[in-house]
């Protein structure tokens, strides 16, 4: 009885930060309820203000947590007998995505989104869901995050209260709580099998090899089925492109960064303990999301939505790392998302800077724009150089290390279907120039009539001049960040 | 030793393009004079680099060397790329070549009429990503400058061409990125197939460089790695080392160009403005032969002797059918590119002869195409700036009214057809008599044009 107290005690102790920040939430609930009386703008200020510096301090927090860690812990540690499970790579995740949060928010601050108060209470939950998708290595815990997750970005995605939205937040609704159905459902299956919910123990391990392979496989699959609807991969992707248009930006960015690293490490546990062969699913999921997201992109007509399609295929591409199935594809993973999500909100925020020019997502309108805002077109062309993956941005540094890792793991496995994933991935890059250039061809190549320059705010010159700096700086210089990473 | 003569040829323009964005409108007229400076300044330097070349050395000369990224990668081991130029027999020529077309570019640029700017910002950056590519002896650095290169060249001439400029503009990045997609690939199976064996002891573990002068050396590939040459090992049923010499012939020949991944090459030569078709057909083209020299004849030499025909016979193919297209074509330009086609076909026939003279013959031979393309291509842009028109049948008796041009378009035309005298005389690679056989073509393409010039004015005219 005192040890499993003093356990709980101990297990308070690491998770600090998370319990510092549910009390943020409480604040900022408590503020809402007393505050509807008062200045719709301050109040606003305040709120954003409050987030941000939280999440700020919460990333600080977690950095001198990092290397605390890394000094004082030998390896990963159980929290609330197996519920929850600490690690270095879910300290650096945590990190990344409060950075994440951090330059969202600033997102939606520079551009004036003008959003009601408890929009920060919401999305104080999602972070505060995706914290705990980082530490789980329960199966019951794994679908509580993931559903918790779900549930604050339903309504996320439907708090504008126009037809779109509402559209948009129950189509994200329906197909999330269909995969989530799905998860539960394998869930149950794999503890019937195993009998255990601990995926990282022995027994789960062992127990999963009395099975015939081909069910197990099967179970794996449909387990997995919510962490691919939040990597937004193939077969659970089809949300994806109506949610993007619909959604106001800053939330879109967040939503196709913060899941999609939750989720990666999540399913990277998941998988690295399995022991049964599951490559082929992995596989296809990337073969089948790459082609879907680069072949239906060719044909969008709105920026919003070529994103959205975009990110499908770059869930492939993100996947690919596990595919590799040695440590280094992990390690070459979170080096590409942590890459991809500073690339994503680069480019999020230049759509929006553009959508305020023209007043709507449509490429078409974005004509003659770059002829006369250099500075726009330069920053676009940088980019969408790094979505394609070519140099001189950090896009072709991720790209090359998650598709390096895939030829060692080919020369290893001798697997026919990492050869294959690798010629095709990289073949898909040549197809995806096409669409990921019509923002800048229209802008450049094509003549608009009657465009004025266009006047940023110093704000939004100096958050799009750091993410897109970042891009190239991250490209001449990586080793500091692969560091990091190493020694996770 | 560290000088920083080669440096100066990359970093020179893509300063002077910064230079030229950041300056505000007023200074407008100064850009193209910026440009043509850039280019003497390199043209210079090249030239001060050719005449200090010792001929006697086989090594690299003028190296600059820094480390640049050290990627650990655990098991993987330390990925580590330097910033490592170098010159030798093979691209010094080159180097020259390129300062001489890119300054003939940047003079025949003075008279683009929109956008300056933009225009002379994107050029400069072109010449610095060309240099570039042919100083590096970083494989990743290649790399890099290689696609580089596509993007200002996309966007001249996506924003400066002609009519159907954006479909150009469009096919030819595409083809060129699935070519660069494919040495890639080989980037990562050779790099992860050898290692650096100085740097691998010091630092205790294995180090993957991208340095050419390792990567063409036997010793330092890895045991039981796919490219390991003393293992025969296969791919998808093939060898492992002649999967890496397809890709790569694949990937260069989109770039070189040849039959039958040439289609790009016409339609982004008739677009293109006259200076960005004249650096296109006399620099961007010989950095495929270039490429194909270094890096396939260079790492796989085993496997480029296996291949002697299939890629004498790719060449004896571009040769001919590219000068069958030439001598159908009515529309000036149009023929001068697939009369670029067939003279890109001589580099791979002297490629493939496997003898120190043939690939001389070929290095020759893509030099002496780089300067009369670019004549050629300077001829049709005269032409065409002044009477808007490329149609040959329409130029018939052009020689009255312009008796001294009619000597400059004689002397290239002769030129590209190989007369004694002209630089094309200078190939002799391993297969004459192929050679002479091409010739044949090339000579009806040349009287051609020539022809409608010494005509009789049509009565219009």
């Amino acid at each position: 009885m005192y040890e499993q107290l003093q356990h709980i005690l101990q297990s308070n102790r690491l998770i600090l930060p998370e319990l510092i920040f549910t009390g943020t939430f409480l604040v900022v609930v408590l503020l809402l309820a007393f505050s509807k009386s008062l200045d719709y703008e301050r109040i606003h200020n305040i709120f954003n203000f409050l987030v941000i510096s939280v999440l700020v301090s919460l990333s600080f927090v977690f950095w001198g947590f990092l290397s605390y860690y890394k000094t004082y812990f030998e390896s990963g540690s159980v929290l609330y007998s197996g519920l929850l499970y600490l690690d270095t790579e879910a300290i650096y995740f945590k990190l990344l995505i409060s950075v994440c949060s951090v330059i969202v928010l600033l997102h939606l601050w520079v551009v004036g989104y003008r959003v009601v108060g408890e929009f920060y209470a919401i999305f104080i939950a999602v972070i505060l869901g995706l914290y705990l998708l980082t530490m789980t290595t329960n199966l019951l815990m794994m679908y509580i995050a993931v559903e918790f997750v779900s549930i604050s970005s339903y309504i996320l995605v439907a708090f504008n209260k126009g037809k779109l939205n509402a559209e948009a937040g129950i189509k994200y609704l329906l197909v999330g709580a269909t995969s989530s159905a799905i998860m539960l459902y394998g869930i149950s299956l794999l503890y019937g099998m195993t009998g255990t919910l601990d995926f990282a123990s022995q027994q789960f391990a062992t127990n999963l090899l009395l099975n015939p392979s081909w069910v197990v496989l099967a179970v794996v699959f449909m387990s997995i089925g919510g962490l691919l609807f939040k990597l937004s991969a193939a077969p659970f992707h089809i949300w994806t492109p109506d949610i993007y248009e619909a959604t106001p930006t800053p939330i879109v960015s967040f939503l196709s960064i913060a899941p999609k690293a939750g989720s990666l490490l999540v399913l990277s546990r998941f998988l690295s303990n399995l022991t049964v062969d599951y490559q082929l699913i992995i596989g296809v999921v990337i073969l089948v999301s790459i082609t879907i997201g680069n072949l239906s992109a060719l044909w969008q007509k709105n920026t919003k939505r070529l994103l959205g399609y975009s990110t499908i295929a770059h869930a492939g591409f993100i996947l690919v790392g596990l595919l590799a199935i040695n440590e280094d594809g992990m390690k070459s993973a979170i080096f590409y998302v942590s890459t991809y999500a500073v690339i994503t909100m680069a480019a999020f925020l230049l759509v929006d800077l553009l959508a305020l020019k023209t007043d709507s997502y449509e490429l078409e309108e974005l004509r003659g724009l770059g002829q006369v805002n250099p500075t726009l077109a330069v920053s676009a062309t940088v980019i969408m150089i790094a979505l394609v993956g070519l140099p001189p941005t950090v896009g072709f540094t991720g790209k090359l290390l998650i598709f390096s890792a895939l030829y060692q793991g080919y020369e290893d496995t001798a697997s026919g279907l990492m050869l294959f994933v690798l010629i095709f991935g990289l073949i898909n890059t040549a197809i995806s120039i096409f669409f990921y250039f019509k923002i800048p061809y229209f802008m450049l190549l094509k003549d608009g009539e009657g465009n004025q320059y266009f006047n940023m705010s110093i704000s939004q010159r100096i958050l799009l001049f750091i993410l897109t700096g970042a891009i190239i700086f991250l490209f001449v210089y990586p080793s500091r960040l692969m560091e990091i990473i190493n020694s996770l | 030793m560290n000088n920083i003569l080669l440096s100066t040829l990359i970093f020179l323009p893509i300063i002077g393009s910064v230079l030229i964005f950041i300056l505000p409108d007023a200074y407008k007229g100064s850009f193209k004079w910026l440009s043509v400076i850039i280019g003497v300044l390199n043209l210079l330097n090249a030239t001060s680099l050719y005449g200090s070349f010792d001929r006697q050395v086989t090594e690299y000369q003028f190296i600059e060397h820094y480390e640049w990224i050290r990627l650990s990668l655990g098991n993987l081991g330390v990925i580590s790329i330097d910033y490592l130029l170098g010159v030798d027999g093979i691209n010094m020529p080159m180097v020259l070549l390129s300062a001489i077309v890119l300054l003939v570019g940047s003079v025949s640029s003075l008279t683009i009429p929109s956008r300056d700017k933009a225009y002379h910002a994107l050029y400069l950056l072109l010449s610095g990503s060309v240099m570039g590519c042919f100083v590096a002896l970083d494989f990743f650095l290649f790399f890099l400058f290689f696609e580089f290169m596509l993007l200002p060249m996309y966007f001249l001439i996506g924003i400066w061409g002609g009519e159907r400029r954006e479909y150009s503009a469009m096919k030819f990045f595409i083809y060129t990125l699935a070519g660069s997609v494919l040495i890639l690939i080989v980037m990562i199976m050779l790099t992860l197939s050898t290692s650096d064996v100085f740097f691998s002891q010091e630092l205790g573990g294995t180090v993957h460089t991208f340095d050419f002068r390792q990567l063409g050396d036997f010793r330092s590939y890895l045991d039981g790695a796919l490219l390991n040459p003393t293992q025969e090992q296969s791919l998808l049923g093939i060898p492992a080392r002649m999967f890496a010499f397809i890709l790569l012939l694949i990937g260069f020949g989109i770039k070189l160009p040849t039959v039958p991944v040439h289609t790009w090459l016409p339609d982004a030569h008739v677009e293109a403005p006259t200076p960005i078709s004249v650096v296109l057909a006399g620099v961007l083209l010989k950095v495929g032969g270039y490429g194909f020299i270094r890096i396939g004849y260079g790492f796989f030499p085993d496997v480029a002797f296996q291949f002697t025909y299939i890629i004498a016979g790719l060449g004896v193919v571009s040769i001919i059918y590219g000068a069958l297209n030439a001598l159908a074509q009515e529309d000036l330009k149009k023929m001068i590119a697939y009369s670029s086609i067939s003279h890109m076909g001589f580099v791979f026939l002297g490629l493939a002869s496997l003898t120190a003279e043939g690939v001389n013959g070929a290095i020759y031979q893509m030099f002496s195409h780089g300067i009369l393309s670019s004549m050629l291509f300077l001829i049709a842009g005269v032409i065409y700036d002044r009477t808007h028109n490329r149609r040959i049948e329409n130029f018939r008796g052009l020689a009255g009214k312009m008796p001294y041009f009619t000597v400059a378009v004689a002397a290239a035309f002769f030129g590209s057809l190989g007369l004694p005298g002209f630089t094309r005389l200078g190939f002799d690679g391993g297969y004459p008599r192929h050679r002479a056989f091409g010739g044949v073509f090339s000579v009806d393409n040349a009287t051609n044009v020539f022809w409608e010039f010494l005509g009789k004015p049509k009565p219009s005219q």
